[in-house]
């Protein structure tokens, strides 16, 4: 990718409260075009990350850019195609969502009212504009937070666990239709979840942080392909037990299963030493199905690492 | 890159008039204007009070309690309240700078308080003229001030008195820029004006707090209304650089401390 397409550069950013180092030198780039996710355990430091990118948190080091503008020198140029939702949105709730969305749009360069009514419309909220937001779910709530960043047709959108307390019908048709601005107008999409499976279908790209700092980047497809593989093996008679196979090399964790099948999760081994392993330990395999690690896992695997570490 | 002071001036003026403090506010200062108006009928003849003198009474009685206290009250909650509830997030993520931000909240409260001053005034005025003259004043000697003078002193009043409100506008949000919960703005803005008010006498900073000076124009108008010797100077210089020096070093702290200020949870 060329720097002329980067969306968001973060260069060595870095911020402490007190003695406490919530992130530690974090750089990344997000590329127009991209939908990524940024993961982290509770504490990882991705909500102070999204804080700062907007100038609402100080960082205590580093430099971040959007198109190209440093957000310290020229925010509001910086700024202007951005979409932000970071924790719980927050409205008037003495208004309407109407209104609510009225007050964001005079802040922004040529909004209609005709994109209101598009933006009412896409996040299901038409019926209930006129009604104070006092009396919304905390689902409709959210989806008027996400309206809110659309307004000013931003090129990136920050959004912090955008779909959290949404219907899964609700969450599939945003995350649908943010992967189709991806896609169709090179919207930049910087997402923080701890839905992972949401990410691994919606996301392109992925950074895992944990204490502060970059653990993990890459392609999602990518990163799971080229890490471990899990097997669900099935035996004729004795079953091997899971702690004796974890201290083997090239098996990093087995679980026993509630059918009696063990799920294996292999280190750079493939299912077909498996076999062999297991057949040279005198195990009769009846059936050993192998499929690709899912995001939660190798987020689980990678995160819990560190922490033992 | 556009200045956004008019369309956040605009959004501010929008959200007071759908929330009923702002109105609470002006209905007080003019229900004080009613009991000034009632006590005065019954204790004062119209030879003793007339209606400026009944003006300078309720203008003077409104802003030394009530008025002053909604003022400190809505300015204390400008900017507590959008912290509090995190929309401050939401307008700062826009393309909106924290000075001009903190501007729009300023003038916000500055127009309030003129709000009052000016409901009040005509408030007083109105009631006024239902039982008292607004002429000349006059004595057994003969006219003492022509309207015409007496109307140019009641306006210089007028106009002097929005600078002590204007300072404690700019108090009360410089106090919304350090407390984050709207109440405890509220609690911290009130309370200390309160302290401050009664003990200054006795540590002898009496002149030194704006305050001091919310009724003084009308004190000195009072005087004009009763026919006396009346005297703006040196009084009013110290108003206005009382009031001035409020309003600057207000202004700027709060503004200082909002543009450094973390906007996190």
């Amino acid at each position: 990718m060329s720097s002329t397409n980067v969306a968001l550069r973060l260069d060595n950013l870095c911020k402490s409260f007190g003695r406490i180092r919530a992130v530690d030198h974090l750089s990344l780039d997000v590329h127009c075009g991209q939908m990524v996710g940024f993961l982290g355990p509770n504490g990882a430091g991705k909500s102070t990350t999204l804080y700062m990118i907007p100038r609402l948190v100080r960082p205590s080091a580093g430099r971040i850019e959007i198109f190209g503008h440093n957000v310290w020198d020229h925010f509001k140029k910086a700024i202007r195609h951005v979409g932000t939702m970071v924790e719980t949105p927050s409205f008037y709730e003495y208004l309407s969502a109407r209104k609510n969305l009225k007050l964001v749009a005079r802040l922004h360069e040529g909004v209609t009212d005709g994109q209101i009514d598009n933006i009412l419309d896409r996040i299901g909220l038409c019926e209930r504009q006129n009604d104070k937001v006092a009396t919304y779910s905390h689902g409709m709530k959210q989806r008027l937070g996400l309206g809110m960043t659309l307004l000013g047709r931003p090129k990136l959108l920050l959004l912090d666990e955008p779909t959290n307390g949404m219907d899964p019908e609700a969450t599939r048709e945003i995350l649908t239709f943010l992967r189709e601005r991806v896609t169709q107008d090179g919207l930049a999409v910087f997402i923080s979840s701890h839905l992972l499976h949401e990410v691994q279908e919606y996301c392109d790209n992925v950074f895992i942080i944990n204490h502060g700092g970059l653990i993990a980047s890459g392609n999602v497809k990518e990163i799971l392909a080229r890490h471990d593989n899990v097997v669900r093996v099935t035996f004729n008679g004795a079953t091997p037990d899971c702690s004796q196979l974890t201290s083997q090399d090239g098996i990093e964790h087995a679980e026993t299963l509630s059918t009696g099948s063990l799920e294996i999760t292999l280190a750079n081994r493939d299912a077909a030493w498996l076999n062999s392993f297991l057949l040279s330990k005198g195990y009769e395999v009846s059936a050993l199905i192998p499929r690709q690690r899912t995001l939660k896992e190798f987020f689980l695997s990678i995160t819990g690492e560190q922490n033992d570490a | 890159m556009r200045n956004m002071v008019a369309p956040l001036l605009y959004n501010e003026i929008t959200k007071a008039s759908r929330t009923k403090l702002p109105y609470f506010g002006i209905i007080a200062a003019a229900i004080i204007c009613v009991l000034t108006f009632v006590v005065t009928k019954a204790i004062a003849s119209q030879e003793t009070l007339n209606g400026w003198g009944y003006a300078s009474l309720s203008m003077q009685w409104v802003f030394s309690d009530i008025g002053l206290i909604f003022v400190a009250v809505f300015s204390a909650m400008l900017i507590a309240e959008e912290t509090s509830s995190g929309t401050a997030r939401t307008v700062l993520s826009a393309p909106v700078s924290r000075w001009e931000f903190y501007l729009a909240k300023v003038l916000t409260g500055l127009i309030y308080a003129m709000l009052v001053s000016i409901a009040s005034l005509i408030m007083s005025v109105f009631l006024g003229s239902l039982h008292y003259q607004f002429g000349d004043i006059a004595d057994s000697a003969g006219l003492v001030y022509a309207k015409r003078e007496v109307l140019a002193n009641f306006l210089i009043a007028f106009f002097l008195s929005w600078l002590p409100l204007a300072s404690t506008v700019l108090y009360g949000i410089f106090i919304s820029t350090i407390v984050r919960k709207t109440g405890q703005a509220v609690a911290v803005a009130i309370g200390t004006i309160y302290l401050i008010d009664f003990t200054k006498h006795f540590i002898g900073i009496d002149s030194y707090v704006f305050t001091r000076y919310l009724g003084f124009s009308w004190g000195i108008f009072h005087q004009v209304a009763q026919g006396v010797d009346y005297q703006w100077l040196p009084g009013t210089w110290r108003m206005v650089a009382v009031s001035l020096v409020y309003c600057f070093v207000a202004f700027t702290l709060g503004l200082a401390i909002f543009a450094r200020r973390d906007f996190n949870g």
